[in-house]
């Protein structure tokens, strides 16, 4: 009934962990460029861009990725009817609406970083909101995005593994298949384990390539500026 | 389609129990996550090299790793060594060592952001390093990052739902259950996600409040 | 009591304490003055063991601090330091500011500690912000709690790193006003400072060091009236 766990089974696993990596390239892609445009929204002087990009966001962050990717999965077939994403489709859907709101913030803060003394001398030359935003501010903080931006990525990997659920053949599902080929999780899991530690692992590293060659300090968390002694 | 809420009245008390068990489990592995990892962070930095490198291990391992692969792992995995837990033990064991390995990365970044001056005026004094942690560092290095580890108290409460996979009793499995019966899976999960809504918005007020009340000495410089 | 022979610091190759031979003995109040860089500083946290000597001794009341048998926390608990950004411990009121090391390392009763807290609060001209925490008060207060606190472990000995580097010109008084009383009552004190007029009236001593080495020392009527070096000469000059 039960195999023994053999190097045959890496194979699968490792199809899994390739449907993981494009579901995050381009779960990521589209996130960032929605997660850009909300980011902007939230921080613009148009006060309905700024409610409706803030309760989108809010509300996003406030529920698990878990219930968000049932939502789409069981949701738009039900909401519209005739609409029957595929299980890839569908995954990217979920991720990419959570990604964008994760992303909103990491611009946010980006924008709101790059010293308001910027702003206010853009101001001073006449430069109008949207031509300050482009030449002066994103500039400026897309540099400051990219370390947050890593540890987003990373998350990203780590919350595919819930689109499971959803009987994709990402790389936890097919962790779960050969469970029940070989009876043996452990071994399997492990491998599941170190497969996602690898592609995790490597985005960090790129991460700190990246750091290397801007200089741009990958901060691990955002503490308040010390005051002085 | 219709929405019809109607349908989901009479399980409201399974969702409710539902959303006490994850109340009930964050607050566990939020407590005995934060206390192991202020443990694990001071093994990493502390005298003993393989230990250090131990801690270095742990860490790297649980934040490179999705929280359902290692809660798999404890709860699958373990049966197999001859240890049988409920979901319900595999949740808050996996809750709360994933909870440590990230509250020991917080804490880092707390230590570090408190002065030196403080640390050398305890030495200056003759208190010994276990003294100066926890009598003269702790207090400021957690006030400095109490925002992040309420923070991670929202995250621990919403990654609870993971739990659901591996049938542990919590929302998000009332949720699907409830769907299944009534078939009114929007509603429930709208249900649903409302009430992780209200708690976690909840929880981010309660932590400002907490953050004024408790650090009243800080007066709003950073130490 | 405290000797120190042919002390040499290094930070990795920067050669920053070269030689330095000193002696100071009881009740003495010895003020150490010079340019920024000169080592000052290092040369005082070497003798409470906040940086390791690299060659050479220090021996403080009795105690040998090369020899790895020392015990640095009894050294400690002899040797009081004040710090010129104060480093008070934001979270504790004042009062348990001073009692935290009497109650922790001295281990004396809790009645014992809060009684001499009292009284050194008193001493310093603080009582009245017995409860305060250090965030609410001027940097000459803290200052001044700062000197309690190191008072509070009896010290025979007191070292001060430019304790009033930090401050406001119109407060440096009422420091330097505490450790006035400190240096008549007998303290043996080793003050690191640039200010020239308390050196002039309170040392009995004053060491010049320039870029690790002690270039002149002598009385405070030697050093400022008539330098034999030319470059003391014209860092005093420039100071005053």
């Amino acid at each position: 009934m039960f195999r023994p766990f053999d190097w045959q089974d890496l194979i699968p696993l490792a199809q899994g962990a390739w449907l993981t990596i494009q579901l995050c390239t381009v779960s990521g892609i589209l996130g960032v460029i929605f997660g850009l445009i909300l980011g902007i929204a939230r921080t613009s002087p148009s006060r309905i861009a700024r409610w409706i990009s803030t309760i989108y966001i809010s509300c996003v962050r406030g529920i698990p990725v878990l219930v968000i990717i049932f939502f789409v999965f069981f949701g738009i077939p039900l909401l519209f009817p005739g609409l029957e994403p595929d299980k890839f489709s569908s995954a990217v859907i979920a991720l990419t609406c959570f990604a964008a709101a994760y992303v909103a913030e990491i611009v946010r803060g980006s924008i709101e970083a790059v010293a308001k003394g910027q702003s206010e001398a853009a101001d001073a030359l006449g430069l109008n909101y949207w031509r300050k935003l482009r030449y002066v501010i994103l500039p400026q903080a897309v540099k400051i995005m990219v370390p947050p931006g890593i540890g987003f990525l990373i998350g990203l990997v780590k919350d595919s593994s819930l689109v499971t659920v959803t009987g994709l053949l990402e790389l936890t599902h097919a962790g779960n298949i050969v469970t029940n080929l070989t009876g043996d999780p452990i071994k399997t899991f492990l491998v599941v384990a170190a497969m996602y530690f690898v592609i995790c692992y490597g985005i960090s590293l790129l991460g700190r390539l990246y750091e290397k060659r801007t200089g741009v300090h990958v901060a691990p968390l955002k503490l308040p500026e010390p005051a002085a002694i | 389609m219709a929405l019809y809420f109607g349908d989901l009245l009479p399980f409201s008390s399974l969702l409710l129990e539902g959303l006490w068990t994850a109340l009930y489990i964050t607050l566990v592995a939020m407590l005995a996550g934060s206390a192991l990892g202020v443990l694990v962070y001071l093994g990493k930095v502390g005298p003993g090299k393989p230990l250090s490198v131990l801690c270095t291990c742990y860490i790297e391992a649980i934040r490179n790793t999705p929280l359902l692969v290692q809660l798999y792992l404890i709860y699958f995995a373990l049966p197999a060594l001859g240890i049988n837990l409920e979901p319900v033990w595999a949740a808050l064991i996996g809750l709360t060592l994933n909870n440590a390995a990230y509250t020991a990365e917080i804490y880092r970044a707390g230590f570090e952001s408190v002065p030196r001056g403080l640390r050398e005026a305890g030495k200056a004094l003759g208190m010994k390093p276990a003294q100066i942690v926890r009598y003269i560092v702790l207090l400021p290095a957690t006030r400095n990052v109490f925002p992040a580890l309420t923070n991670q108290l929202i995250l621990l409460f919403l990654a609870s739902s993971i739990g659901s996979i591996i049938s542990l009793p919590e929302l998000t499995n009332a949720i699907m259950s409830v769907s299944n019966t009534t078939y009114r899976t929007i509603e429930a999960l709208a249900v649903g996600g409302l009430l992780y809504l209200g708690v976690s918005a909840l929880m981010s007020l309660a932590s400002k409040r907490a953050e004024t009340t408790l650090f009243r000495w800080a007066v709003g410089t950073h130490v | 009591m405290i000797f120190v022979e042919s002390l040499n610091k290094k930070f990795g190759p920067n050669h920053v304490l070269k030689g330095i031979d000193c002696h100071i003995r009881e009740r003495e109040v010895v003020c150490v003055i010079g340019p920024s860089g000169s080592g000052k500083s290092t040369f005082l946290r070497c003798m409470n063991g906040l940086e390791t000597i690299s060659s050479g001794s220090i021996v403080i009341n009795k105690h040998r601090l090369d020899d790895s048998k020392t015990n640095i926390n009894l050294v400690r608990q002899e040797a009081g330091m004040v710090f010129q950004h104060f480093n008070l411990f934001p979270h504790l009121k004042v009062i348990d500011n001073v009692m935290l090391a009497p109650l922790k390392v001295a281990k004396t009763s809790k009645e014992e500690a809060r009684a001499k807290a009292e009284m050194l609060l008193t001493k310093v001209g603080l009582a009245e912000k017995m409860d305060t925490f250090p965030g609410n008060l001027s940097g000459g207060q803290m200052q001044r709690v700062a000197i309690a606190r190191a008072l509070a472990m009896d010290p025979k000995i007191m070292l001060f790193d430019e304790p009033t580097s930090a401050l406001d010109p119109e407060i440096v008084g009422e420091v330097l006003a505490v450790m006035k009383d400190l240096a008549n009552e007998g303290m043996t004190m080793v003050v690191v400072t640039h200010e020239m007029g308390f050196a002039r009236e309170v040392a009995d001593r004053v060491i010049f060091m320039d870029q690790g080495r002690i270039v002149e020392e002598g009385t405070p009527e030697e050093i400022f009236s008539s330098p034999q070096h030319a470059r003391t000469q014209g860092d005093v000059s420039k100071v005053l």
